[in-house]
């Protein structure tokens, strides 16, 4: 594979027993020179929708870079018209947004959105494709060669054992396998940055692990992950500091122990309650 | 990323997007490609070989012949505006249009790339239905540059037709609506099947006024020699239309309607 996989990678890892380490190319991030510069700087990011439906009202939000933060909030709070911003499906009414110090308007958005790897809540797969030419295209929208991206797709159906399912249609794949396949393509082009929107949203306890697992090994290989969830144990267990939003407003962030502290609560569901419901 | 670095992956992205229409095309071809070849056969055979002979020639072409053009064009601009529209609103339908549009490409790399499609679809239906057409009738090929940008140009026009409406549809219908309440009776009165000289006013003055028949006119002069229309003026005309349509689905793409919110 020309070097693309490292040393001591070899052989596929099943996501059903232990998760092997996770090579660093699966999940290699581009390096800024600062690393001071925050992986997502939002700024006063407002928008809204028809309706008077303000779904951002000025929210602050930094990924430090490397970071992994968590976004929590009821339904309707603005979680996803946020993440949809960063990866450019929303155009905010205000406000800055910056990957790696790259501006998501004007010039610098494409460079900027390439940098970004999105893994949505609905499972959105393009039905006409199969598998592995699901994983290689994305690549290749996101600027790799052919021959790169397919190197880069049998890797990624490798490490989240779907190589058995390349040649395989989507809409044939379990409810488990979509899931995998949903994080393996946001990786395919490397993102330093990636978003997951409520990825383990329905998933059963043990396929629940597996990608905490992944996400896990993602994040110690250097990637900022921005994380939403209903969960507010997969909050407590994942993320490095969390950030409650409320009617499009960040109204709590740190690091879940030092939110307990501060509002002297025992669990992170109890400091949710009285910011979110308070 | 260098500026270069960055533009050559967007044309990457975007020759990646236009294989995927393409091969989507190819691969439902019994659906994309075969029923409207059929359908233009059936046109020739029914009215061409089974009615034609109780009508007289056309300027001095045999009916079967003279329709030939008009239902190239037709099978084009049909399949191409289906093609396009379909797919994007197939695309949005299902969420995995976030794939290239949350990508480095602009809005010129996405709107070239499902262009493509379109355009493929919409030659390939009119080399076949030529082909086929050549087993009945014979074809002189007077201009054939012109008819060929004609044809060209109608692909384009019809294929960012169909990106501009799979790009506003908010249902399924919708963009069906504008295909066959809309595209196919204009086509229809473009000329396919008549000379506009025959008709009467205000009907002349109503077909003149269907940007379609000039499209058909510049192909016919190419294909038979014969046009109702000036051939430049005809050309002029398709060109328009096409710049006009290529410009209104760029600045769709652009603006992003039914992409981003």
């Amino acid at each position: 594979m020309r070097g693309l996989v490292p040393a001591g990678f070899a052989g596929k890892r099943s996501i059903t027993g232990i998760v092997g380490p996770m090579p660093a190319t699966v999940c290699a991030v581009e390096r800024t020179a600062n690393p001071d510069i925050p992986a997502l700087s939002c700024r006063d990011v407002r928008k809204t929708f028809a309706g008077d439906v303000q779904a951002l009202d000025g929210v602050d939000l930094v990924v430090p870079n490397g970071g992994f933060v968590g976004l929590l909030g009821p339904n309707g709070a603005g979680k996803t018209t946020l993440i949809r911003s960063v990866v450019g499906l929303v155009v905010p009414d205000g406000g800055d947004m910056q990957v790696l110090g790259r501006s998501m308007r004007g010039p610098d958005a494409p460079a900027a959105r390439q940098l970004v790897g999105y893994a949505p809540q609905e499972i959105s797969l393009d039905r006409f494709v199969k598998v592995r030419d699901l994983l290689a295209l994305h690549g290749r929208y996101f600027g790799m060669t052919r021959a790169d991206a397919g190197e880069r797709a049998d890797e990624l159906l490798d490490v989240f054992d779907l190589t058995d399912k390349a040649a395989t249609l989507p809409s044939r794949l379990s409810g488990g396998m979509r899931r995998r396949l949903m994080l393996a393509r946001a990786l395919v082009h490397r993102p330093a940055l990636v978003i997951l929107d409520e990825p383990t949203a329905g998933v059963d306890v043990e396929l629940r692990d597996e990608l905490w697992q992944y996400i896990r090994k993602l994040h110690a290989a250097g990637t900022s992950i921005l994380l939403t969830t209903h969960y507010l144990e997969e909050a407590e267990e994942l993320c490095e500091t969390v950030a409650f939003i409320r009617a499009g407003k960040i109204v709590a962030e740190g690091t879940p122990a030092g939110l307990r502290d501060r509002y002297l609560a025992a669990r992170l569901e109890d400091v949710y309650r009285q910011v979110v419901h308070g | 990323m260098s500026a270069p670095t960055l533009a050559a992956g967007q044309w990457r992205g975007a020759a990646a997007l236009a294989q995927r229409e393409v091969t989507r095309v190819l691969r439902l071809w019994s659906q994309t490609v075969a029923p409207n070849v059929v359908s233009a056969v059936l046109f020739i055979a029914i009215f061409g070989i089974a009615l034609g002979g109780r009508i007289r020639k056309i300027d001095g072409i045999d009916y079967e012949a003279f329709i030939v053009p008009g239902l190239i064009l037709m099978g084009i601009g049909t399949s191409a505006y289906s093609n396009t529209a379909s797919s994007l609103y197939q695309a949005r339908f299902d969420g995995f249009i976030d794939d290239p549009v949350s990508g480095p490409m602009r809005a010129r790399h996405l709107l070239a790339a499902y262009l493509a499609g379109g355009v493929v679809r919409g030659l390939a239906i009119g080399l076949f239905t030529f082909l086929a057409a050549l087993l009945f009738v014979d074809l002189p090929a007077v201009n054939p540059t012109a008819a060929i940008v004609a044809f060209l140009l109608a692909s384009l026009a019809f294929s960012a037709l169909g990106v501009g409406v799979g790009l506003i549809a908010k249902t399924w219908d919708q963009q069906s609506y504008v295909g066959n309440l809309v595209l196919q009776p204009l086509v229809f009165l473009g000329g396919v099947f008549y000379s506009v000289n025959v008709l009467a006013e205000p009907w002349r003055g109503l077909t003149k006024a269907d940007p379609i028949l000039y499209m058909v006119a510049a192909s016919r002069h190419g294909m038979l020699g014969t046009s109702e229309v000036n051939v430049w003026l005809s050309l002029g005309v398709t060109a328009a239309m096409t710049a006009l349509m290529v410009a209104w689905a760029g600045w769709l793409v652009a603006r992003g309607t039914g992409l981003r919110t």
